[in-house]
């Protein structure tokens, strides 16, 4: 067995590219065509974060993801994941991460979740003791004592990403990789898996690495923000960077009763929307503050009520992609 | 390496053959139906012939046609189903993501399912078609015992190695599914060549002579047909030991054949994405 470099990084990603050789008109004579999923893409990831990785569907995303779970070889590029290169070691890699499909699953249909863990256990090799000691925590921590005897093609669909939660970490991988493990999830499902995620990482020190459409999960969880496009790494930063750098703007709505008057706004702020008895604005607080916005418009005449807003994640990223033609 | 995971998906699929009791009196039922049927079919073609020299006696025919019978679910018929699900919703992905040999893990899947599906079969079959039979006063109809003591233990190891040879063709049909991401393919090509080339169709001897030799090189034929006839003691060319290293020979082959053929279709799961 290889040995481990010793790097503080968990995972690091140089210049990776990957090229699918798709076949055009689905013969054996087709044409062939070459499409870039992944266009040299580089970053690392520290032991112990958490990091998210965003973009449009189409990105390279899942492709990145499989790369780095040793299920894809790239067409070039340097890789490393706990010192060891994916798709060349990879029984020994594999033995050392933790993998979530969301719509996919690892479990066995035919059988409970005990039986599935049981079943794990060999595959990984895991002593007794720490078997018995992680079924014990992750059964506690995910709530998975009353399904533990249900077979799992009985669990709803909230129960069963915690019980594939519980199926990846068994064996005390050193880094988990969730690709969209919120999927489908209601409120309070998802709710718990971002808990989980999050206390797995400050108190066992496990690196994660998580793809989702859902931005909520990002800023719940994510300490840093990879944003991919066209095979591209977009941008790399603390969700609130991304949020200052994007979309800085601010929202204020303002009630009136009955019809609003004109307004004549100050600059760096502009009317967006007019309603009845309400009207938004939209403005850049670095042109004109808040308070000094809130002055402006307090003494207008029949003003009752006034909200000022941050734009939703949603919208943030929406704009982002825009800009970037992602 | 540990034994461990290998046991550990025998164990699982084993349990999951046993799980479809239903299927079994179904599967018994339509058996004995298919058995009986054939069996009258051979009496009147046995009786309306009766100077031609057989290769097999009619009693040896009908034996013949039990054992098939009640080994029927041990044929190569398709892939493993677990296989041609997680093809079609492609948590197949997960396979690669296991620290195991997937070869020798998929093997052992696909032999405890064979076995698994095959033995409770078997059991049953050949007890209601031998000593219930002769019981009820159909000695005539019935599966005969062994030849021999001899026969009997070398149609034992016989029958292993048959089961192993029928799970390595599996693998094949496995490693096809895989590639195609359906279980379908497998099915069309695995199902008629199992039947017709074990001697689940029409007993391999009593094939004619110019197509003989070809019939028992065959893989096919070491999963049954070969026990079958060191069972019943008839005349195997070149003996027991042609039988069992033909046997051998296949699992041999095939095993090394379809590793590389399975590395190449991980080469091109990894490549292209699966």
């Amino acid at each position: 067995m290889p040995t481990p470099l010793p790097t503080s990084d968990a995972i690091t990603v140089n210049n990776l590219r990957k090229t699918y050789r798709i076949r055009e008109g689905g013969s054996w004579r087709g044409k062939t065509r070459d499409i870039v999923a992944l266009d040299g893409i580089s970053f690392s990831v520290p032991r112990g974060q958490i990091a998210g990785f965003i973009g449009p569907n189409g990105a390279g995303k899942s492709t990145a993801i499989k790369i780095l779970s040793g299920i894809l070889r790239p067409t070039s590029g340097d890789v490393q994941v706990n010192g060891l290169v994916p798709w060349t070691n990879r029984v020994a890699h594999v033995a050392r991460i933790g993998v979530v499909f969301g719509q996919r699953t690892q479990l066995w249909w035919d059988l409970s979740v005990a039986e599935g863990l049981a079943l794990l256990r060999d595959i990984y090799s895991v002593e007794p003791e720490r078997f018995a000691r992680n079924r014990a925590r992750l059964a506690d921590a995910l709530d998975l004592g009353g399904i533990m005897d249900q077979s799992v093609r009985q669990l709803s669909l909230g129960q069963r990403m915690r019980a594939e939660i519980a199926a990846s970490l068994i064996h005390d991988p050193d880094i988990l990789i969730l690709d969209e493990p919120t999927i489908g999830l209601d409120a309070p499902s998802k709710l718990a898996v971002r808990a989980f995620v999050h206390e797995l990482c400050r108190d066992r020190g496990t690196t994660v690495l998580l793809t989702t459409h859902d931005m909520h999960d990002i800023e719940a969880l994510a300490e840093r923000v990879i944003v991919i496009g066209h095979g591209r790494i977009l941008a790399d930063s603390p969700f609130e960077a991304l949020r200052t750098t994007t979309l800085s703007e601010r929202i204020l709505e303002l009630d009136f009763h009955g019809t609003p008057p004109d307004l004549t706004l100050p600059a760096g702020a502009r009317e967006t929307a007019r309603a009845s008895q309400s009207v938004t604005i939209t403005f850049d607080p670095r042109q004109i503050p808040a308070p000094a916005l809130v002055a402006h418009v307090g003494h207008l005449p029949g003003l009752d009520d006034l909200r000022i807003s941050r734009p939703s994640i949603d919208e943030i990223i929406t704009r982002f992609y825009a800009d970037h033609a992602a | 390496m540990s034994l461990r995971p290998y046991l550990t998906a025998f164990g699982l699929q084993w349990k999951i053959g046993l799980r479809y009791r239903i299927a079994v009196i179904a599967g018994l039922v339509a058996q004995m139906w298919f058995g009986a049927v054939t069996l009258m079919a051979y009496a009147s073609v046995y009786h309306a012939a009766p100077d031609v020299q057989a290769p097999l006696s009619l009693r040896q025919a009908m034996t013949y046609t039990w054992i098939q019978q009640s080994l029927f679910t041990l044929l190569p018929l398709g892939c493993l189903p677990a296989i041609g699900d997680a093809a079609k919703t492609g948590a197949i992905v997960y396979d690669l993501l296991r620290p195991v040999d997937m070869w020798n893990w998929w093997l052992s899947s696909s032999l405890a399912r064979l076995l698994g599906n095959a033995v409770p079969r078997a059991v049953l079959l050949s007890c209601v078609a031998g000593p219930l039979a002769m019981l009820v006063g159909l000695g005539a109809w019935s599966l005969a015992p062994p030849a021999s003591l001899l026969s009997a233990i070398l149609a034992l190891i016989s029958i292993t190695l048959g089961a192993l040879l029928s799970a390595t063709i599996v693998m094949w049909w496995n490693i096809l599914t895989a590639r195609t991401l359906s279980p379908l393919g497998s099915y069309a090509v695995g199902t008629p060549l199992a039947v017709l080339l074990s001697g689940m169709l029409l007993p391999l001897p009593l094939y004619p002579d110019w197509i003989r030799p070809f019939l028992l090189a065959q893989p096919f034929a070491g999963i049954t047909d070969i026990p079958i006839r060191i069972y019943l003691g008839t005349p195997i060319p070149g003996g027991v030991a042609t039988g069992l290293s033909l046997q051998m020979f296949w699992v041999v082959s095939l095993t090394l054949l379809g590793r590389l053929w399975m590395r190449q279709t991980v080469n091109r799961l990894e490549v292209q994405g699966a």
